[in-house]
C-alpha cells in the first residue's frame, strides 16, 4: 500500500466521522434552531472529487472537445495552450518525459524552469478535475457540466504530454492517467498541516508537530543578549536616520544613523533628551511637533511666541496652571505634577523649535 | 530535431487566425553556467509560415526572443481544411516544420 493510498483511506475515515458527528452535535446545542439538511441539499454542496475518484460525476471528454471549451472559457487568461504568463502563472510546461515515468518532477528541484507551473506541481489528477469544476472559469463557476471538464482536463494533460492528442478522457479511465501525473510521488505529507500520528505510527502526518518550533529556555538559559552582527559603517545610513523614520511614542525606536564616519552620539542630544522628557510627561499625547493633534503644534507654539520676550515665563504659567481660549476652546489641564526646572526646560525647547535632536 | 510546434489555426469571416507555440531554448550566448562558462548563443533565426504553398509571413528571430517562443498572426483569406506550415531554422543549423489544418 503506497503512502498515498493510506492518506486517502485516513481521509475517509476523518471525513466520514466528520460528516456523521457535526450536524448532530450542533443541534444538540442549539434545540429548537435549524433542522438536518436534507440528502437533497447536502447533495447540492457535495461536489468535492477525491484522490480516489469519490464524489467524480460520470462523463467522457477528449482532447478535441477541450481545445473547444478552452477556446471559448479558458484561453483568454491562461494563454490558447496554457503557456500565458499575463494573468496567472503558466499552467503548462516544466515537465519532462522522464518525469511522467518517475512521478518526480525534476525541474521542481534544479529549477531549470524559470516558474513552477501547475502541472509541476498537482501530484492528483482528481485535483485538476475538481478545481476547474469548482472554481473556473472565474467569470462563472460551476458552469461546465461535467463532460466539460473532462474534456479540459483532457487538453490540459495533453498540452503537458501525459497523454496523447486522441485521447479521451472518462470516469472509467481516470485512474490510470492518474499513473502518468509527472508529479504523483512529488507529494509530501510529512508536515503540520496534515492531521494525524505520524507515518512511522501507520498515519500520514507527523504527529501535530508544528512546522517551525520554537523552544522556550527553562534552565541555563542565557542571561546577556550577545550581538553578533551588525551593519557596518558604510551601510549605516544607507536609509537615512532610522531614528527619524519611527514613532516618537512606543517601545521601538529607531537607530541614530548619521553621516558615515560621524561620530556615534553616546548620550542623547539635549533636545531629544528634552523630547523623552516630553514623552514621559505626557505633554506628547495632544501636542506633536509639527502636527496640531488636540492641542496646538509645538512649532506654531513657537512662531506664534518668538517676538515676544516673556514669552518662556508666559508659557511656564500657563503649562503650570493649565489654559484654554488662546488656541481653541479645548483646554489643557493643569500640570502640577510636572517640576518648574523640568517645565523650563519644555518651554525652552518648545520655543527654540522643537527639534528632535 | 526539437519538440514539435503546437499550432492552431482558425478561419472566421475569411481571416485566418494562427496561434504557434514554440518549443526553442533561445539561448541569447550572454549567459553563464554555474561554473561561469558562457553558455553558446542557440537561438531561432529564421520563420516562415505558409498558407498551402503560398508564403504569409516570413520573419526574422534573434536572441531577444524567448524561450519557447509564442506567436500569434492572422492572414486574410483561408478556408476549413487548408493547409498552415510553420517552419523555422536556428542559427546552428537545426530546423523544425510543422503542419496543421485549418479549423
Amino acid at each position: 500500500m503506497s503512502r498515498f493510498s493510506k492518506t486517502l483511506s485516513v481521509l475517509a475515515v476523518a471525513a466520514a466521522t466528520v460528516g456523521l458527528v457535526t450536524p448532530a452535535t450542533a443541534f444538540d446545542r442549539y434545540p429548537g434552531v435549524g433542522r438536518a439538511a436534507t440528502p437533497a441539499e447536502v447533495k447540492v454542496w457535495d461536489i468535492d472529487v477525491r484522490p480516489d475518484f469519490a464524489g467524480l460525476p460520470k462523463g467522457k471528454g477528449t482532447v478535441d472537445q477541450g481545445i473547444e471549451v478552452w477556446e471559448a472559457n479558458c484561453a483568454s487568461c491562461h494563454g490558447a495552450f496554457g503557456e500565458s504568463n499575463e494573468v496567472f502563472t503558466p499552467l503548462v510546461g516544466g515537465t519532462t518525459r522522464d518525469d511522467i515515468k518517475t512521478g518526480h518532477v525534476k525541474s521542481l528541484i534544479s529549477g531549470s524552469f524559470p516558474q513552477r507551473t501547475t502541472l509541476m506541481k498537482v501530484a492528483t489528477v482528481s485535483t485538476l478535475f475538481d478545481y476547474i469544476q469548482r472554481a473556473m472559469p472565474w467569470t462563472a463557476p460551476k458552469s461546465l457540466k461535467p463532460d466539460d471538464v473532462y474534456a479540459v482536463v483532457a487538453y490540459l494533460l495533453n498540452l503537458a504530454e501525459v497523454v496523447p492528442a486522441d485521447f479521451e478522457l472518462s470516469d472509467q479511465n481516470i485512474a490510470e492517467v492518474q499513473q502518468r501525473m509527472p508529479n504523483r510521488n512529488g507529494m509530501t505529507t510529512d508536515h503540520g498541516m496534515w492531521p494525524g500520528a505520524s507515518a512511522a505510527k501507520g498515519g500520514i502526518g507527523n504527529g501535530g508537530k508544528p512546522d517551525t518550533k520554537n523552544v522556550a529556555c527553562m534552565k541555563d538559559c542565557k542571561k546577556d543578549v550577545q550581538i553578533v552582527s551588525s551593519l557596518p559603517a558604510y551601510a549605516q545610513d544607507a536609509h537615512g536616520n532610522l531614528a527619524e523614520q519611527n514613532r516618537f511614542v512606543g517601545q521601538t525606536r529607531g537607530k541614530q544613523t548619521g553621516e558615515p564616519g560621524a561620530t556615534e552620539a553616546a548620550a542623547p542630544s539635549a533636545a531629544a533628551a528634552t523630547l523623552a522628557l516630553a514623552n514621559s510627561k505626557g505633554c506628547m499625547a495632544c501636542h506633536g511637533l509639527s502636527n496640531k493633534i488636540v492641542g496646538p503644534a509645538y512649532a506654531d507654539i513657537a512662531a506664534k511666541y518668538k517676538d515676544q520676550d516673556d514669552a518662556a515665563a508666559k508659557l511656564m504659567a500657563k503649562v503650570k496652571a493649565g489654559g484654554q481660549g488662546v488656541w481653541g476652546a479645548v483646554p489643557m489641564p493643569s500640570q502640577g505634577h510636572v517640576k518648574d526646572e523640568e517645565i523650563k526646560q519644555l518651554v525652552q525647547w518648545i520655543l527654540e523649535g522643537a527639534k528632535a535632536q | 530535431m526539437a519538440n514539435p510546434m503546437r499550432i492552431r489555426a482558425a478561419a472566421k469571416e475569411g481571416v485566418t487566425e494562427v496561434r504557434v507555440l514554440m518549443s526553442h531554448v533561445m539561448e541569447t550566448g550572454q549567459r553563464k553556467d554555474s561554473s561561469g562558462a558562457l553558455i553558446p548563443a542557440h537561438f531561432i533565426t529564421e520563420l516562415t509560415a505558409k498558407h498551402n504553398d503560398k508564403v504569409v509571413l516570413s520573419a526574422q528571430f534573434g536572441a531577444s526572443v524567448s524561450t519557447n517562443p509564442y506567436l500569434a498572426f492572422k492572414f486574410n483569406g483561408g478556408a476549413k481544411g487548408d493547409k498552415v506550415t510553420v517552419s523555422w531554422v536556428d542559427n546552428k543549423g537545426d530546423s523544425r516544420s510543422d503542419e496543421v489544418q485549418v479549423s
